[in-house]
């Protein structure tokens, strides 16, 4: 209050003080236009979303699926952008976790691969893991596959597959993912397993039986190793057919 | 002059004023006899008979570093004569006979001054001139005209009188101070008048009621005369007419070297003799901007020359009875009163033509801190601050070799002829120079720092049990400040503090505190080791000892411009806008120096300018982090005035996103920009309202969200323009100072801090918060009865989107449902959080019989001065709703993490008092209970659920300013650091005690916060917390952890 202010001070008209307080009160009782409490005609309902069926995946920005990039959350065709996906948490191991819950309820398939990609890519974006990477990967890899037909999407869904794959080996070289083998499975008691993702992410590119899918790099298998060296890695090939399991990839060239 | 600057110098009068009520009965008899007395040569005073003439000073006793809140009389005996002797030892020298002070020098101190150095004191109290406790109540602006104000007043003068009528050395009575510039209060009746006769309206009620003092005072002390210190001669038609008892005219002049035709006016209006209680000159010449002795000695020979020829047998009017110079010290804190108080600002405050010397057009030439006839000099080894006289000193030394009334007419011509004023500068040239080359003024210089060294003994119970004695860690730390000033050109000046580390104790957890961050860290690398035949890369733990061992600790430089002046800060106190109309809190406060010091925060950075001449009432403010927690930032504010109302306008705009904090509750926060306009006008029946827009976040429109209805349907939404605005309106009442405050603020309209009535210490738990998304009304009251005050306040809050539960999502046959989750600042334009909905009350009571050291001032716990004192209260929230989720910064990664869950719906509540005892002037103690049920405040899961049902016991007892044992108790009570709350980390016990004797050191005396921080210092602190399972150390530390802290300080 500035001494003009006190010097110049008149009574306050009780009716002018009334017509402001009121004022103040309704603004604050009945809201403004439009900044009051949300009703059903504000937003869209977001109760059920249709996962994708077809297999033309639009890409986002260039490098989607593939961390850092993160501009899947903002995808208007991700249908897991506001969805709470959960993960497995070493410090909390007791705490539920729905990320592997909701994968499996995705329709096996051509028609479950592009709402797989979303899922993981989600996930990757949200949670930066060797897991996630792989698995989004893995799922451009099932689209490259089950698109082949559509040519434009071809070639930029493979690439997609391989920059994925890479960041694996770049990103996340010594990541693994846990799984259950339980008795169904044969397993008795059930027991967790380790799947090394380097040496999956080598095998995928190297056999075609590892995926059952088309091979990213076509030709021969020798031109998917030379790829890894153009990566800076170098693969060993299992010899334990089918198991696969005693490839070795190692960082730069022996 | 003293009437403008001195606004604060009541609180340590009042202060006094109250002590002095306090003391004692003592009646110091046998005073002198103090007479007026006429004939046809004019006016005389008389004491004992015997013709006296005043050749007085101002005097005041503030040293460097210290301002208007610093208690001389508070210090010991010793101290007390050790400081009077100097100073008046040196006034002797120079001839004073009188002193008037603004301090109220207790009567037996007044006896000593009179009986050691022959000189005696107008005792002058201010009688309400800056404020008066009315009935428990601080008025700022006494309204004269109140008939219990005026009861009052007249009383509290009449407790005066009688306590110093007797006292040896008392000369006369004299009230208030240019009290007639004062009449700011307002009333319907007197606003009803023409503005032209308000004011003379105003002053009848003063002048009656100075009549009713003063004629009640000479019937209680018949052997002095009463005056009053009047402004000039302004009202002296009123003064005649309603003031018959007044004995002798006394008024404040500022003419310039002569005091015109003042003489003849006060003889024919008056007929009383003349005294002036202030008067005089100040030594800082602001056209050529230096030190500037010979105009003040110049101004000051001229005015005492003609005082002398208006003195009795003169042949002139010869009412001239003596006059007090002000003043007898400089005074450092008058500039910015609470900063630089180590620095003389050469800052003119108002200007004034009478003084030729430096006055130009349109420029103040007036500089506060510059009119002591002394300068004030650094402290010497007895702890007095030392005086430097100036060429005044020496020249009214030679002027008062004799007293006019020793003298004829030609005597007086031939004393002021033999004045050599050359020889007599040169002198007072020589003391500066010498002074300064003592001071060693360089452009860089080190003015002081400290040493700290600490050695701490830990032990946890489970490596005890397992190791024994062996399991006791050791570690020592030492830690120097270096303060050095600079001052690189007149109009730049500054300071700054360099740290140094040393070793670095380990006292984690139990202490965090400045210094850690040199203690040693892990980083991993990766080395090849021989395994055989091979060399395999692993990672090896490297440890770092010697990071961070020299840094800045604070920073601060000032420019005086022509247009404005600008202030360059780092991580020293900057304080919020709140009282310059930033009613939204946009820019919050950042005084908790020490608080931030434990996580090595640097707020507040930046760069202020503050607009002069016609860029005057604008503002600019930008840097790195203006207050603690801010994204790098520039604010605009601009003031004005237009239709009755005062407007403020601030713009606020985020640069840059913070890219780090310093601990997990110093998240960063997304840009951000607001613009706020706040009006406000206070009438004349007391009735202030405020009025407020708000338009924050508009970067956020569009931003889409989540919000779930109350059927449970998820719907996505966006941020619409409105979402962006804010409102807010107060009213407050000048009864009981009821006020009424209704907000509404959209989804994303989030306002900055919300300022409580008393500041820091205000014990209100109201959940005030400044985030949007909400509509709330709050109201509350300050009832006054006595010495006790009754706070009641309520608070209620809706919020215009709730809260998001965590909805699990779904995929069936093909179908999302994708659920939904707690939103946080970070991924969400908005989020439930503080602003969560509430319904609150609260009580406190409040019981302080000294209303002049406010119960809830910062530094109460230093200057409170009842007997006893206390408050006690609580407060009752329902929080009907859950929050969203908050956030914490994760420091490997540098990002805000979620909790990912939101805060149960609660109630909680809290119950305090404390209490402020002083049994005997060398000793205080106090104390603090809580008793509460609270909240976490982020982590909704662990102990308890989040939730803290805890006890708090708190004291501090101090004796004789030396000895200090302080220390808590917690049961069941979070941690002591924020993030303790924020993660729901809370213990069976806490406990801590300190005990501390402060040593002095050079230039230091006790009983302020300064002194105490400026102290040398030797402590022992002891700390215990038992730990119980859910506690995140208990399975590795057992049952408790405790630790023993030997510390010493040593300040240079």
């Amino acid at each position: 209050m500035t001494k003009l202010n006190r010097d110049k001070a008149q009574p306050a008209g009780i009716k002018l003080l009334f017509a402001a307080l009121l004022s103040s009160v309704a603004l604050v009782t009945g809201g403004c236009s439009g900044g009051g409490e949300r009703d059903e005609n504000d937003g869209t309902l977001l109760n059920t979303i249709t996962l994708p069926t077809d297999v033309v995946l639009n890409l986002a920005c260039e490098d989607v699926g593939v961390w850092p990039e993160n501009c899947v959350l903002d995808d208007p065709e991700n249908p897991f952008a506001t969805t709470p996906i959960s993960e497995f948490d070493v410090n909390n191991p007791n705490d539920p976790f729905n990320k592997l819950e909701l994968a499996a309820r995705i329709p096996e398939g051509p028609s479950g691969a592009k709402a797989r990609f979303y899922l993981w890519a989600t996930a990757l974006a949200r949670r930066p893991s060797g897991e996630n990477q792989y698995f989004t990967a893995l799922a451009l890899h099932e689209l490259f596959d089950a698109n082949s037909n559509v040519l434009n999407q071809d070639e930029l869904v493979r690439e997609q597959a391989k920059k994925a794959y890479r960041s694996v080996l770049e990103n996340f070289f010594g990541g693994v993912a846990v799984r259950t083998c339980r008795v169904v499975d044969g397993c008795d008691p059930p027991s967790n397993f380790f799947i090394q993702l380097n040496e999956r992410v080598a095998d995928n590119l190297y056999r075609t039986d590892a995926t059952g899918w088309r091979r990213l790099v076509p030709g021969d298998p020798r031109f998917a190793i030379e790829l890894l060296i153009d990566w800076g890695f170098t693969y060993d090939p299992c010899t334990d057919l089918p198991a696969c399991t005693n490839g070795v990839v190692s960082v730069g060239e022996f | 002059m003293a009437g403008i600057s001195l606004t604060k110098r009541i609180q340590i009068a009042f202060g006094l004023f109250a002590l002095a009520l306090c003391l004692p009965q003592v009646s110091y008899a046998q005073s002198d006899v103090v007479t007026t007395y006429k004939d046809e040569n004019g006016w005389q005073l008389r004491v004992n008979g015997e013709p006296y003439y005043m050749k007085g000073v101002v005097w005041g006793y503030t040293p460097r570093g210290q301002n208007y809140t610093y208690n001389l009389f508070g210090q010991s005996d010793d101290q007390i004569r050790k400081i009077l002797d100097y100073d008046f030892g040196l006034m002797a020298e120079m001839g004073v006979n009188t002193i008037r002070t603004f301090t109220m020098i207790p009567p037996k101190w007044v006896t000593y001054i009179y009986e050691e150095h022959g000189i005696m004191s107008i005792i002058n109290p201010l009688m309400g001139r800056y404020g008066y406790n009315i009935n428990g109540k601080w008025v700022p602006f006494t309204d004269y005209s109140d008939p219990a104000t005026r009861e009052i007043l007249k009383r509290d003068m009449q407790v005066f009188v009688e306590r110093y009528k007797d006292t040896k050395g008392v000369l006369m009575f004299a009230f208030g101070n240019e009290s007639n510039y004062g009449l700011s209060w307002s009333s319907f009746e007197i606003e009803n008048l023409p503005e032209g006769e308000q004011n003379t309206a105003k002053a009848r009620y003063l002048y009656s009621l100075f009549e009713e003092v003063i004629a009640a005072g000479k019937a209680i002390a018949p052997n002095q005369p009463f005056t009053i210190v009047n402004g000039d001669l302004q009202y002296i038609d009123l003064i005649q007419e309603l003031m018959p008892s007044l004995d002798v005219l006394g008024s404040n002049v500022y003419r310039g070297k002569s005091f015109t035709d003042l003489w003849a006016v006060a003889e024919e209006k008056l007929d009383l003799p003349v005294a002036f209680f202030e008067f005089g000159s100040d030594a800082f010449n602001a056209r050529s901007f230096q030190e500037d002795q010979l105009n003040q000695a110049l101004i000051l020979k001229d005015q005492w020359e003609e005082m002398y020829r208006k003195s009795y047998g003169m042949g002139e009017e010869g009412n001239s009875i003596g006059a007090f110079i002000f003043e007898w010290r400089d005074e450092w804190w008058k500039y910015l009163q609470i900063e630089q108080l180590d620095i003389q600002n050469t800052n003119a405050s108002w200007a004034n033509q009478g003084y030729e010397f430096d006055w130009a057009p349109g420029q103040n030439n007036m500089n506060e801190e510059w009119f002591g006839i002394v300068a004030l000099g650094p402290t010497n080894s007895d702890g007095v601050s030392t005086a430097r006289p100036r060429t005044a000193f020496y020249v009214m030394q030679q002027i008062f070799t004799k007293s006019p009334l020793e003298l004829d007419r030609d005597g007086v011509d031939r004393l002021f002829a033999g004045i050599n004023l050359e020889l007599l500068d040169l002198k007072g040239e020589v003391g500066q120079l010498a002074a300064e080359s003592a001071e060693d003024k360089r452009l860089l210089r080190l003015t002081g720092g400290r040493f700290e060294g600490e050695m701490v003994l830990k032990g946890a119970e489970k490596s005890i049990d397992e190791e024994g004695r062996d399991a006791l860690e050791f570690s020592d730390g030492q830690s120097v400040f270096l303060d050095f000033a600079f001052e690189p050109n007149d109009k730049t000046k500054g300071q700054m503090t360099v740290n140094l580390l040393g070793n670095v104790a380990d006292k984690q957890p139990l202490e965090f505190s400045y210094g850690d961050r040199g203690r040693p860290v892990s980083v991993l690398t990766e080395q090849f080791i021989q395994i055989g035949d091979e060399q395999v890369l692993v990672e090896v733990p490297v440890p770092f000892n010697d990071q961070e061992r020299i840094e800045i600790y604070d920073f601060n430089a000032t420019y005086e411009g022509e247009n404005a002046d600008i202030e360059a800060f780092y991580h020293t106190s900057r304080f919020h806008w709140g009282y310059e109309g930033d009613h939204w809190g946009l820019l919050r406060e950042t005084t908790d120096i020490p608080g931030m010091d434990i996580w090595n925060a640097k707020a507040p950075y930046g760069v202020e300018f503050t607009g002069k001449g016609k860029f005057k009432n604008m503002t600019f403010l930008i840097g790195p982090e203006v207050y603690w927690g801010a994204n790098p930032k520039a604010m605009f504010k601009y003031d004005f005035r237009l239709a009755n109302f005062d407007w403020t306008f601030i713009h606020s705009h985020d640069i840059a996103r913070r890219t780090t904090g310093v601990d997990t509750t110093d998240i960063t926060s997304r840009q951000n920009s607001q613009t706020a306009i706040t009006a406000e006008r206070e009438f004349a029946n007391g009735i202030k309202l405020e009025l407020g827009g708000l338009f924050s976040s508009p970067d956020e429109i569009e931003e889409s969200f989540e919000r779930v209805d109350r059927a449970g349907n998820v719907f996505l939404d966006e941020i619409e323009f409105e979402d962006t605005l804010g409102f807010r309106g107060k009213i407050t009442f000048p009864w009981q100072e009821t006020y009424l405050k209704a907000t509404h603020a959209g989804l994303v309209a989030d306002a900055g801090t919300v300022h409580r009535t008393f500041g820091i210490m205000d014990p209100s738990r109201l959940p005030n918060d400044g985030m949007g998304n909400k509509q709330e009304v709050e109201a509350g009251m300050i009832v006054r009865f006595g010495d006790y005050m009754l706070m009641p306040r309520v608070l209620y809050r809706d919020n215009l989107v709730h809260a998001n539960p965590f909805i699990e999502p779904r995929i069936e046959n093909g179908i999302l449902r994708p659920g939904t989750t707690p939103r946080d600042t970070d991924s969400d334009p908005f989020a439930v959080l503080g602003n969560r909905e509430a319904r609150s009350a609260e009580l406190y009571l409040t019981y302080d019989p000294t209303g002049a050291t406010q119960f809830y001032d910062w530094d109460n716990d230093w200057r409170e001065d009842a007997k006893f004192a206390y408050n006690i209260g609580g407060t009752y929230t329902r929080f009907p709703t859950k929050t969203d989720s908050y956030l914490f910064f994760f420091d490997p990664l540098r990002i805000n993490v979620p909790f990912g869950e939101g805060l149960a719906a609660e109630d909680v509540w809290a119950v305090s008092s404390r209490i402020v005892m002083n049994p005997n002037p060398s000793s205080r103690y106090i104390f603090r209970f809580i008793r509460g049920f609270e909240q976490s405040t982020g982590n909704p899961g662990g102990l308890n659920d989040g939730n803290a049902d805890y006890f708090e016991f708190h004291w501090r007892a101090e004796w004789n300013r030396k000895h200090f044992f302080s220390g808590f108790y917690k049961n069941d009570a979070f941690g002591p650091y924020d993030f303790f709350r924020q993660f729901n980390l809370q213990y069976p016990h806490q406990v801590q005690m300190d005990y501390s004797m402060l040593l002095g050191g050079s230039g230091v005396q006790f009983g302020s916060i300064q002194d105490e921080q400026r102290a040398t210092r030797v402590g022992i602190r002891a700390q215990y917390r038992s730990l119980q399972e859910g506690n995140e150390t208990f399975e590795q530390d057992g049952d408790y952890i405790f630790q023993t802290i030997l510390y010493f300080t040593y300040q240079f």
